[in-house]
């Protein structure tokens, strides 16, 4: 006859826990073994009342009671909305103060507004034409740098050979996978 | 499962009748959980809103790759542990062994001493469970409650409590020896 079964194995047996080996031992031995029979008998009937507690009773308006206290939920407003009004309000104000202070109609207003704009313009073309002129040289230098480092790159790779740069990307992919899971991991310790 | 993400989702949308359908769903099982915890039938209800509050106010760290009742059960674990806390109760540690005074709990046969069962009738025993139950340390008795009561899986309460699987059967066999043993003695 085997040796008796641990107290905890005859709860996990009973609780259908225990490995199909491990109960095919368990119950060939209850078969011939009168204590841990009703050791086994016992588990069984404090298992039954152990899993058949009464549930606490929960108001009916319990749960009207939680909604009662939930925060109310953020209304969503739409961006552009309070920028879009707040520029729409200022052109306003400004049309009818200076239409107080000139004593021009609106209408004249909207038309020195007008031309006040057309002047601005007249005076920012020049200087718009000089600011695409710079972008265009800031391009064709940047673009004959990219050009010198793509040569570079070019005698680089012809350097390594095609074992080398395997190797080389084998390394990047590495180290991405790497700086990703820790970027996860990160900001899971952050949540 | 499926349900309970999709009620989520919805809630996060602004649906308060899907969160609605939550609380309806688990104010019972955690009310009981809270309830063995506490001992007070009004205390775990108290207990019971603030956890479904903070559950609401956090409903967006909500993962769906784990079960939304793991989760809820994992908030309720973590304000009880706030509580007991602040009320500085002495607690007992989950990797300290318990002993009743008669003996380490964890023979290798099994006790020959008078069956419960055989002196008490079912519905007895669960009216000694009961009563037992308030003196087993909350660290094993939580354990306990959260496999018989809330019946959750070894592994989900091992995810709750952040435990071995091992040691959460192991505290569990404890718990249910000591109210074993305490039941025998009355």
């Amino acid at each position: 006859m085997t040796s008796c079964p641990r107290p905890e194995d005859l709860y996990l047996y009973v609780e259908g826990e225990l490995g199909p080996y491990d109960a095919r031992k368990l119950e060939e031995h209850v078969e011939c073994c009168p204590a841990c029979r009703d050791a086994l008998a016992e588990r069984r009937v404090l298992h039954e009342a152990f899993t058949s507690l009464p549930p606490f009773d929960v108001p009916k308006d319990f749960a009207r009671s939680v909604m009662d206290r939930l925060p109310e939920p953020e209304v969503r407003k739409a961006r552009w909305l309070a920028p879009l009004v707040a520029a729409v309000s200022a052109l306003a104000v400004g049309l009818a103060g200076f239409h107080f202070f000139t004593g021009l109609s609106i209408f004249e207003v909207l038309v020195s507004v007008n031309r006040f704009f057309g002047s601005v313009i007249a005076q920012a073309a020049p200087l718009a034409a000089k600011a695409f002129k710079i972008g265009r040289v800031l391009l064709e230098v940047a673009g004959g740098l990219m050009n010198t480092g793509l040569a570079g790159l070019a005698t680089f790779s012809r350097v390594l050979g095609p074992q080398g740069i395997t190797l080389l990307i084998g390394l990047g992919a590495l180290l991405s996978v790497l700086a990703f899971f820790g970027a996860r991991r990160f900001l899971r310790q952050g949540e | 499962m499926t349900e309970d993400r999709q009620l989520v989702s919805r809630a996060l949308g602004g649906d308060r009748k899907a969160f609605e359908m939550i609380v309806r769903k688990y104010e019972q099982p955690l009310t009981s959980y809270l309830g063995r915890m506490t001992g007070e039938r009004e205390a775990a209800l108290d207990f019971a809103q603030e956890v479904f509050l903070k559950a609401y106010c956090s409903l967006a760290s909500y993962r769906p790759a784990f079960k939304f009742s793991t989760w809820l059960f994992k908030i309720a674990s973590n304000h009880l542990i706030d509580h007991w806390r602040k009320k500085k109760l002495p607690t007992v540690s989950i990797d300290q062994t318990v002993d009743d005074g008669e003996g380490p709990l964890s023979p290798q046969v099994p006790d020959p001493g008078p069956s419960v069962a055989r002196k008490f009738e079912l519905a007895e025993i669960r009216e000694k469970i009961e009563r037992a139950l308030e003196t087993v340390p909350e660290a094993l008795r939580e354990l306990f409650v959260l496999r018989h009561v809330s019946e959750f899986s070894y592994e989900e309460i091992a995810d709750i409590k952040s435990l071995p699987v091992g040691t959460v059967k192991n505290r569990v066999f404890q718990a249910k020896e000591l109210l074993r043993k305490r039941m025998e003695a009355s």
